[in-house]
């Protein structure tokens, strides 16, 4: 059985946010809506530094759904719209959703987002606030084009953003089942994500997986999530030996 | 009002039934939109704003519009994939943005206002035919300047522009310059324009010191490599007055003030000089360290002025453009130095004075290149550098031993690669820091061999094989103008130019026309205002905007041409980053009534010959695209009431393909083989003449010994190898001006003091901070600035960067709006803190339109200061004065609501 799971390298992450572009342009969303988050850790703005001067750093910190193996917003679901598919990937299925928003409360990752307003609005809105006396040209909009239904019918990508359900990251399921990669995995210039079947000993992700050090976000919680993290390793105090006998103790 | 959880759950239980009503209705619609039966397919283009990453990008193209945009990753090295990043894959919000132009417009309210009229392409074209040739008139021809950007990213429709230009004997300018780009050490020390790694070489260095560069930002499909080399054992090291991105991926960021580059590398060459860390194979035989100099005059030694060698020399075949110098060989004493060739034939003595009889009957003292260069940096003692370079929160003593190491470091860690930044050559001193980090690598050695050398990465004009054939037009050749020169009337007419200026052309009655296409020089290029008062005054009598867009430049113009996108045309590419060559191909028709950039062109070019006195034009029209019968078919269907924009465009396209062709067949060895029938399958690698055809500067010069400078295309290798006569690496400069400017050695100068604080001594006191504008990770220089999905990641808010010492002085606090400010003028933005920043620096990221700063513009607080010694010659785009953006003072305060 397939189970996908996705590996990203904050080594390799140079907090670019390329990925939380190419999933907003590919997943039809809006201004205002964000599947994908790329932030510095620490910091109030992205690309500042964090630290006691000069012992600076910035790391950075993509957040997708975490595609949980035991995940809350699934049992919290009343209706049966939000469940786990047999390879492991977390979906909504928009027909089904009644937008009651018990999933955003349990997931402690804050990845969910609730339509609160029609899709049309929000570009109209969008464009207002930054400015602009009109939108695209011609009812232009961005995304891939065609609905995705699973094999059992289940409405789980649509190019419109239906008010008054709740969406997130699906690991770009109408690609995936196409056999393609997930966007933020194939539009990421640092080549810093791994997306592949865990259960598969030998794909490249299981491999990554045994050879080095992760995390998962809030393992403590139970989610069992399904996205890695290789933590980036802090350069100072790389190569230098730092050797005493004695006990100094701070009293 | 307090809801409990259990009337929660029941609103949203309710509103969960009536929200999902509605849901169902946008399932409707969609099945609606959705046709079924309508094929999706996919087109590989290349992004290009004037960036010159040169990333391939698939189009998924429905119902013939572009849905979105993916990286292509079909480059034959597999590192490479996937190149592209954020503001590529959003490019569909311009090209269906609300700014996308839709119909030739002409201004009917005052400049600037963004007044205009809807009109068609006969009368648009009509009005700028009409204008021109009454400025041609009056003026001469050469009064009409055109700008492009970037060329390497469109050799076809820009260079129509060039062609265009040259039918006429229009002046260009060149943007390498004008955008301060051109990092001017290169053709005084190495002959050439630019070189550079392309980013795969990065990951094979095992040290990389990056001087003022944020790769990690503003070279995102690249970044990656060096992370590569960090991961292969290399070490990173940033210096850098503020802590970025690439200095938080660095093993070591050393903090400096700023422009202070040129005293820490020289205070590195005095450690490698004296500690005997050098490569003295290596400078004895590709560098002028052993060609002796005169103490009399401060000029090398010729071997025609000395009594024993004059003979010798008269019989030896020299080209006009090199000279004869001389080295005092350990065997044979003085010594003639063949400069065609690298092949060494003599033991030269590096240190010492000698005393050498002269044929005028004088005696004169002598000394090595080498010999002058370890005196000059005996001033650049640990403790002296540490001095200038320490930031005032910080510990000297800790520098002093920083030096030290760094420079035992960068001396025996190799293969070593030196990355200097735009950021830090953009000052107006940048060509002394530049020579000065060269001494860094020639002295070690790291030349030209894979993984070692040095490198700058802004703008990259350089064109890679001749284009002759289709940018000028039979054999007419183009006339230039100087961007700083035009926007610097008071330097044109000072004593210092007068003096200097040897050969830098100005058309006599100036520029009265002004004609850009792929740029917005009205936020990027109005330095201190200049070209709006142009604008405003009407001294700029016609100005001329071609673009896919409404920029702000566009607003100022009298007529706005509407061209298309890099998804609506074909058209050839070849930049810097990496060797390929790649083809945009049209993923789609050209919305509106936007046309492809050399069908403007050439209508333009025939509606002039129309009016132009010139017979040859006249006669020769039909060739303006390159097969003529793409002309006349559609003149014909003009004749014949059969045109419409449909048959023109197909034309073009056709056109273009031809002009790709003509390109490549007559661009010599570099492509000799790359056809259009290959470029359409994917990116075809140039063939470079070094091992696996990988880009390593100066291969040739270091395995093969030809003699500095490798060719700069499209000029002429006599044009540029008189920047190094001695056919190799020159440190010391002999020009009158480097030596009247006591620059005939890579010296450190302040920042300011020749320029701010020279014409307001004032301007110390007043303003004391430096002005940076870097370049933004949500732009491509002002590309993207209305990108709706780059404004929302930025809050829709520009903002300036401060220390928060430096805030504290000013009286901000974090989120303000504030003004920042010198006598020329202001920018507005919001006040953002970081303790990474030097306390002396106020950052504004350039490229954000006037219509986002309340009208303002960060580029009325610059200034076009020009340097003497980039007149001493004059090869366009090579050794040309060139904008130094940073060399400017500001003072910041809160703005007062």
């Amino acid at each position: 059985m397939v189970r996908y799971g996705m590996v990203i390298d904050l080594n390799r992450c140079i907090g670019c946010r390329s990925c939380a572009v190419i999933c907003k342009i590919h997943n039809s969303l809006p201004p205002g809506t964000w599947w994908h988050r790329v932030e510095t850790v620490g910091s109030r703005e992205h690309h500042v530094s964090v630290g006691k001067f000069p012992d600076l750093s910035e790391v950075y910190l993509p957040v997708p759904c975490m595609h949980c193996d035991n995940p809350p917003c699934v049992k919290v679901c009343p209706v049966g719209a939000t469940w786990k598919r047999e390879d492991g990937v977390v979906l909504v299925d928009f027909e089904r959703c009644i937008g009651c928003r018990y999933c955003m409360t349990a997931c402690p990752y804050g990845v969910r987002q609730f339509n609160w307003e029609d899709k049309e609005k929000a570009i109209e809105k969008g464009f207002r606030t930054a400015g602009f006396d009109g939108e695209y040209v011609d009812g232009y909009r961005h995304g891939y084009p065609l609905d995705h239904r699973t094999k059992d019918g289940r409405l789980v990508y649509t190019p419109e953003r239906p008010r008054g359900v709740v969406e997130k990251c699906t690991f770009c399921v109408q690609y995936i089942d196409q056999g393609l990669k997930p966007a933020c995995v194939r539009g990421c210039p640092g080549n810093a994500r791994i997306f592949g079947d865990l259960d598969d000993p030998n794909s490249e992700i299981s491999k990554v997986l045994r050879d080095k050090a992760y995390i998962r976000l809030l393992e403590d919680v139970g989610t069992e999530p399904k996205v890695f993290y290789i933590l980036p390793v802090r350069k100072k105090g790389r190569g230098i030996i730092s050797y005493s006998t004695k006990l100094e103790v701070k009293r | 009002m307090g809801i409990s959880r259990r009337d929660f759950l029941k609103i949203s239980a309710i509103g969960g039934t009536l929200l999902s009503g509605l849901g169902s209705y946008y399932f409707q619609r969609v099945a609606g939109i959705q046709q079924s039966g309508v094929e999706l397919k996919t087109v590989r283009s290349v992004c290009s704003p004037n960036c010159t990453g040169a990333c391939g990008f698939e189009a998924l193209v429905y119902n013939g519009r572009i849905e979105t945009l993916t990286q292509a990753a079909d480059y034959p090295e597999s590192e490479y994939d996937p190149r592209g990043c954020l503001r590529g894959q959003s490019m569909v919000n311009l090209i269906y943005g609300p700014d996308r132009l839709k119909k030739p417009l002409i201004r009917v309210g005052k400049r600037g206002e963004g007044k205009f009229r809807a009109v068609s392409w006969d009368e648009a074209l009509d009005h700028v035919a009409d204008k021109l040739v009454e400025i041609m008139r009056k003026y001469g021809p050469e009064s009409v300047a055109i700008s492009i950007q970037v060329p390497g990213t469109g050799y076809v429709h820009k260079g129509a522009m060039v062609r265009l230009a040259s039918m006429f004997g229009w002046s260009s300018l060149h943007g390498y310059t004008m955008n301060g780009d051109l990092p001017a050490f290169w053709s005084q020390t190495f002959g050439v324009q630019t070189e550079e790694f392309e980013s795969l070489e990065w990951a094979n260095s095992r040290y990389v010191v990056i001087f003022g560069s944020n790769v990690m930002v503003t070279r995102l499909p690249d970044a990656k490599f060096l992370t590569l080399a960090a991961e292969r054992g290399a070490k990173i090291a940033v210096v850098d007055p503020n802590f970025t991105p690439t200095a938080a991926k660095a093993d070591e960021w050393v903090q400096i003030n700023p422009s202070t580059d040129s005293a820490l590398a020289l205070g590195i060459v005095r450690e490698i000089i004296n500690k005997g860390l050098y490569d003295e194979e290596f400078i004895k035989t590709y560098t002028d360290m052993p060609l002796l100099v005169r103490l009399d005059n401060k000029k090398r030694l010729r071997a025609q002025d000395v009594k024993r060698l004059k003979e010798v020399v008269e019989k030896m075949d020299v080209p006009e453009y090199r000279e004869v110098f001389v080295i005092y060989d350990v065997n044979n004493g003085f010594k003639p130095v063949n400069p065609e060739t690298l092949e060494r034939d003599f033991d030269p003595i590096l240190e010492g004075e000698f005393e050498v009889k002269l044929v005028d009957g004088k005696t004169v003292k002598v000394k090595p290149v080498f010999q002058l260069l370890k005196e000059e940096v005996e001033k650049y003692t640990p403790e002296k550098v540490a001095e200038i370079i320490t930031p005032p929160n910080r510990d000297k003593s800790e520098y002093t031993e920083t030096i030290r190491r760094l420079a035992v470091e960068m001396a025996t860690v190799k293969p070593l690669h030196i990355i200097y930044g735009a950021s830090n050559y953009q000052w107006f001193h940048g060509d002394l820091k530049g020579r000065a980090l060269s001494l860094i690598v020639a002295l070690t050695g790291n030349i030209g061999k894979s993984g070692a050398g040095i490198s700058t990465y802004a703008g990259q004009f350089k064109i890679r094989w001749p284009l002759g054939a289709w940018w000028s037009f039979k054999g007419r050749k183009n006339k230039w103008v100087t961007y700083l020169l035009w926007m610097n009337k008071e330097y044109r007419e000072s004593e210092e130019f007068k003096k200097y200026n040897r050969e830098t052309p100005y058309p006599k009655n100036d520029v009265k026309a002004f004609l850009f296409g792929w740029n917005n020089p009205f936020d990027q290029h109005n330095m201190a205002n200049r070209m709006i008062e142009y604008a405003e005054s009407g001294e700029l009598e016609l100005i001329v905007a071609i673009d896919f867009q409404m920029t702000t430049s566009c607003k100022w113009a009298d007529v706005v041409l509407p061209g298309v996108t890099w998804y609506e045309k074909y058209e050839l590419t070849a930049t810097i980053l990496h060797p390929y060559v790649q083809i945009q191909q049209p993923a789609i028709e050209p919305l509106f009534e936007c046309m492809p950039e050399i069908w403007i062109f050439k209508e333009l070019a025939k509606r002039l010959v129309e009016r132009w006195d010139d017979e040859e034009l006249k006669r020769r029209i039909a060739e303006f695209y390159p097969d003529s019968q793409l002309f006349m078919e559609e003149e014909e269907a003009i004749r014949g009431g059969r045109w419409n924009l449909k048959l023109a465009r197909e034309i073009a396209n056709k056109a273009s393909l031809k002009a790709i062709e003509l390109m490549l067949e007559t661009g010599g060895e570099l492509v000799e083989g790359i056809t259009l029938e290959k470029l359409l399958k994917g990116p075809v690698r140039l063939n470079l003449p070094t091992p696996n055809k990988r880009q390593i500067p100066f291969w040739e010069q270091i395995n093969l010994k030809k003699p500095f400078p490798p060719q700069s295309f499209p000029v002429p290798l006599s044009k540029t190898a008189r920047f190094v006569k001695s056919g190799r690496i020159e440190f010391y400069k002999e020009e009158d001006v480097f030596i009247d400017l006591g620059e005939t050695l890579p010296v450190h100068k302040d920042p300011f003091v020749d320029t701010e604080y020279k014409v307001n001594p004032e301007a110390k006191m007043k303003y004391k901070y430096v002005y940076i504008t870097r370049n933004a990770l949500y732009r491509v220089h002002s590309t993207h600035s209305n990108n709706i999905t780059m404004l929302e990641l930025q809050d829709f808010k520009p903002r300036v960067w401060m220390n928060p010492q430096t805030a504290k002085e000013n009286g901000i606090k974090e989120g303000d709006l504030v003004e920042v400010y010198n006598d020329r003028g202001k920018v507005y933005g919001y006040a953002v803190f970081d303790t990474g920043l030097h306390p002396g620096v106020i950052i504004f990221e350039q490229g954000w339109w006037s219509r986002y700063l309340r009208g303002t513009s960060y580029n009325s607080l610059t200034y076009p200061w020009i340097k003497a010694t980039h007149l001493a010659y004059f090869v366009p785009g090579i050794w040309e004065p060139t904008t130094a953006w940073n060399e400017a003072a500001c003072a910041v305060r809160k703005v007062q609501m």
